[in-house]
């Protein structure tokens, strides 16, 4: 076995192993190059642009080259702090992180009974309608959304609003009122994304082993026992992937829908991170300023993803790395 | 008149020949050949340049990058100075960011065009705005409709008191266009209310609105507005608070207190807020006024207005008779009735019961600029000059005659109203006269006959209103320049959202909490930099001016 072991590097696996890949390459060349296509992407706007990051170090200048830019004051650090002294960008961190965790706990949960739900249904037409129905919302963008919202939702003339005084009681500022806009923000939330995230699930509810559902009945077990004991314990690992990916998120999360969702009155809760860099970033020229909030951001994003992996790891799952 | 009228236009038209061939030998031969020109101000090889257009998204209108106006340009700029030139176009309600985030990327026309001195400034310091003071030195001469239509004071306006730079051009504010008050004139009849001539009277009116909803809409008397106003409630309330403004509040008080454009810091404000706080809570209000922006409105005020829904409203001077066959003005005559009108009304003096509109100086208008990727600023001077000719002024505000516009026996253009590939995207082509803001005819007589005129299927008596409202009340803010105020750079949309937030949330809020939010968050807007930016003022007006309270 020792003369094994030192026998020098391997060099026929390595040779068998590159042959194996080329010919596996030759053989499926057509899925490697469509592979190029996100490769690209990543490359020119995820890496490439990783240099600029300095700009949250440097003075505010976008015209000059970054390595021509004065650093800034402070020994570099001027927009930090001036971040931090910034009352808007502390509140728009509260409220990143309350949004994002009330996503999290009311939203995360949805599609996971939705999609058992769906896995119980004994009709395959009105499943396939059902989940077909359910994924809609996903297609349709935040600016249209907020359009049915105030339909349904304004004061004077929603439809919920109508017929709540037509029953005789007044009307309710869904939108207006800043606690009930984190839940009509949260509600649509989970309208929007509950039947597109059904789809993970239903594919790994697919992939549990039938015959772990017949020892189950052959046990006794009736459909919620079936759905407790087979069922969920099969998912977690699905869960807690997607459940690491949700928090390496919780301090950033999309602009399209909480900048579209926002107005006067509900500012005090609705300003988050995106659209505080959004407003002095891009409206107010504030390059080095943005650039420095983003990259707090990315930085706590990735303690979160590094320390829920862990937590995974720790409970005896396989996490993310 | 007509004939008097024409004669006079041709006379112009040669006059402005002549110094544009005597000023252009004046231009050094030496400054003619650095710059490539021949002696009659033309390139020997064609130039390209590239010219800001907004983008007003009109229903019925042309492309505003593709039409007749730009091809007279075209045409007229390839033949005087062997200049081909495009228009990019910028969406006019989001100019401000859309010119900023081109600016950034590195692709901004050649020519730029902003309402935004913030931004000016901001990308001037890093660098990325050409400072157009050593060619404007060199080729004076060869610019005379520029300083002729525009003048050397708004020329030079923005030119920095210490270091020289000039980074933009003043477009002249002909007509200090300001908001107008309206009110629904047949409602007055209906009711048989006289035109108000007070705040008092006017909130007399609104209640009487509101209390006869049925008499006046019938089955639809819940969806009565009687005062509308939406999101941009600064811009709105404008009448009201220079009503409100001490008679006695001096220049100095006027630019520390001035960085906000919708004079939110002005010692008026909180009472002009708690004005509308107090209709708001007397039912007389839009109640959803403040769950919409500028991205989310879309039409939804306006159709409101056509729909007849409104007693009175504060907007644009001109706003319910712009657009011609789609105006509110058309659209209430067809929806509602031949009577149903909008007129434009005044009822807000001061406290020494004269009324005062306190108007933006002529200098507040369009900020023209060329960025650093401006490759051809000499001809884009000359493109500025062009557009500044009378003759050709005068083709983009009234286009073709017989088509778009009448000479009329009085001397008053009157507008025909068009559709299609004639029609302006925006009144009289102000957005194509960009050094220009306002109709540019040689005397103030024809100019009243020709605004009564401007508006299609509209009595002149209505336009004849609301011009003398301007005409008549408004007080021209004397400009102030004293560099740059480095406090307000950056800072802009962050305290404009604040603002606007404060405004929704104090005029939406019940009577007794108004003070509370109120002074909560201008003590909060102070605070993220508007402190900053007053502090800033009072040090550079003393630097200045010194203790003076008023400069002229």
């Amino acid at each position: 076995m020792q003369a094994v072991a030192r026998r020098p590097a391997g060099t026929l696996e390595k040779k068998i192993l590159a042959k194996s890949v080329l010919t596996r390459m030759k053989r499926y060349w057509v899925l490697y190059v469509m592979l190029l296509l996100p490769i690209a992407y990543f490359v020119i706007f995820r890496y490439l642009p990783m240099p600029y990051m300095a700009q949250a170090f440097k003075q505010n200048n976008i015209i000059k080259p970054i390595w021509e830019v004065p650093w800034a004051k402070n020994n570099g650090l001027e927009f930090f702090i001036k971040a931090f002294a910034n009352q808007s960008f502390l509140n728009a961190i509260r409220n990143t992180v309350v949004l994002n965790v009330l996503d999290l706990v009311m939203g995360f949960p949805a599609p996971i009974i939705l999609a058992i739900i769906l896995n119980e249904l004994r009709f395959p037409k009105f499943k396939r309608l059902t989940q077909t129905i359910a994924y809609v919302p996903h297609f349709l963008s935040w600016v249209i959304i907020y359009g049915l919202a105030m339909r349904l939702f304004a004061p004077t003339d929603g439809l919920v609003n109508i017929l709540l005084n037509r029953a005789g009681a007044a009307s309710i500022n869904f939108l207006g009122t800043p606690i009930l806009w984190i839940f009509t923000y949260v509600f649509l939330g989970i309208w929007q994304s509950i039947g597109w995230n059904t789809i993970i699930y239903l594919a790994a509810i697919t992939n549990i082993n039938p015959e772990l559902y017949e020892a189950a009945r052959v046990d006794g077990a009736k459909r919620m026992r079936e759905i407790w004991h087979v069922t969920l314990p099969c998912l977690r690992p699905t869960i807690i992937v997607l459940l690491v990916l949700s928090l390496g998120n919780i301090m950033g999360g999309g602009f399209e829908r909480p900048f579209v969702m926002r107005n006067q009155l509900v500012d005090s809760v609705s300003d988050v991170i995106s659209v505080f860099v959004y407003r002095n970033g891009i409206q107010g020229s504030q390059f080095s300023l943005s650039t420095a909030v983003g990259l707090f951001q990315s930085v706590i994003n990735v303690i979160f993803l590094v320390g829920a992996n862990m937590f995974a790891k720790r409970i005896g799952e396989r996490g993310l790395m | 008149m007509k004939r008097f009228l024409s004669l006079a236009l041709v006379a112009i038209m040669l006059l402005a020949l002549i110094p544009a061939v005597s000023l252009a030998e004046a231009v050094s031969a030496e400054n003619l050949a650095k710059y490539g020109l021949d002696e009659t101000l033309k390139f020997a090889e064609t130039r390209k340049i590239t010219v800001e257009i907004y983008d007003r998204s009109v229903d019925d209108g042309p492309q505003p990058d593709d039409n007749m106006y730009v091809d007279f340009i075209k045409k007229g700029m390839l033949e005087k100075h062997n200049v081909e030139v495009e228009f990019v176009r910028v969406p006019r309600w989001t100019e401000g960011t859309d010119i900023a985030n081109l600016l950034a990327a590195g692709s901004a026309p050649d020519i730029c065009i902003t309402y935004s001195m913030d931004v000016v400034n901001t990308y001037g310091q890093m660098g990325g705005v050409t400072d157009l003071a050593p060619f404007i030195t060199d080729l004076e001469a060869a610019l005379p409709n520029l300083f002729g239509t525009v003048g050397t004071e708004l020329i030079w306006w923005n030119k920095d008191p210490i270091d020289g730079h000039l980074w933009c051009v003043e477009a002249n504010r002909i007509d200090s266009w300001q908001q107008n008050t309206f009110v629904r004139e047949d409602w007055l009849a209906k009711l048989g209310l006289s035109v108000p001539t007070t705040l008092q009277e006017f909130e007399d009116v609104l209640v009487a609105f509101r209390d006869n909803a049925e008499l006046l809409l019938g089955t639809e008397a819940a969806k009565l507005i009687p005062f509308m106003f939406s999101y941009d409630v600064g811009f709105r309330w404008q009448p009201i608070l220079d009503s409100l403004t001490p008679d006695t509040f001096t220049d100095r008080e006027r630019f520390i207190y001035g960085s906000d454009d919708r004079k939110f810091l002005w010692p008026a404000a909180k009472e002009t807020a708690r004005v509308l706080n107090k209709w708001y809570n007397m039912g007389l209000c839009w109640n959803d006024f403040a769950l919409y922006d500028a991205t989310t409105i879309g039409t939804l005020e306006d159709d409101q207005l056509k729909a007849g829904y409104v007693g009175a409203f504060v907007h644009n001077s001109d706003y319910p008779y712009r657009n011609g066959t789609d105006s509110i003005h058309n659209a209430l005559k067809r929806i509602i009735g031949e009577d149903a009108a909008f007129v434009s009304v005044n009822p807000f003096p001061n406290e020494t019961g004269e009324v005062v509109r306190y108007a933006p100086a002529k200098a507040s208008d369009r900020k023209i600029f060329f960025p650093y990727t401006n490759d051809e600023p000499v001809a884009s001077l000359l493109y500025l000059d062009w557009i500044s000719t009378f003759e050709n002024t005068y083709f983009l505000q009234y286009g073709e005659e017989g088509v778009t516009h009448e000479v009329q026996e009085n001397g008053g253009i009157k507008t025909i109203g068009v559709s299609g590939a004639k029609k302006m995207n925006s009144v009289n082509n102000i957005d194509y006269t960009i050094t220009i803001n306002g109709q540019n005819l040689p005397d103030p007589e024809t100019k009243i006959n020709s605004l009564a005129l401007s508006y299609d299927n509209t009595d002149p008596r209505y336009v004849e209103l609301f011009v003398h409202h301007y005409l008549d009340y408004d007080r021209l803010m004397v400009p102030v320049n004293v560099g740059i105020i480095e406090a307000q750079e950056g800072i802009g949309a962050e305290l404009e959202s604040k603002r606007n937030a404060i405004l929704g949330k104090s005029i939406s809020a019940p009577v007794d909490q108004f003070d509370a939010i109120w002074d909560s968050g201008v003590a909060d807007y102070l605070q993220s930099g508007g402190q900053a930016i007053i502090d800033e003022r009072i040090a550079k007006w003393t630097q200045f001016y010194g203790d003076v309270d008023f400069l002229q």
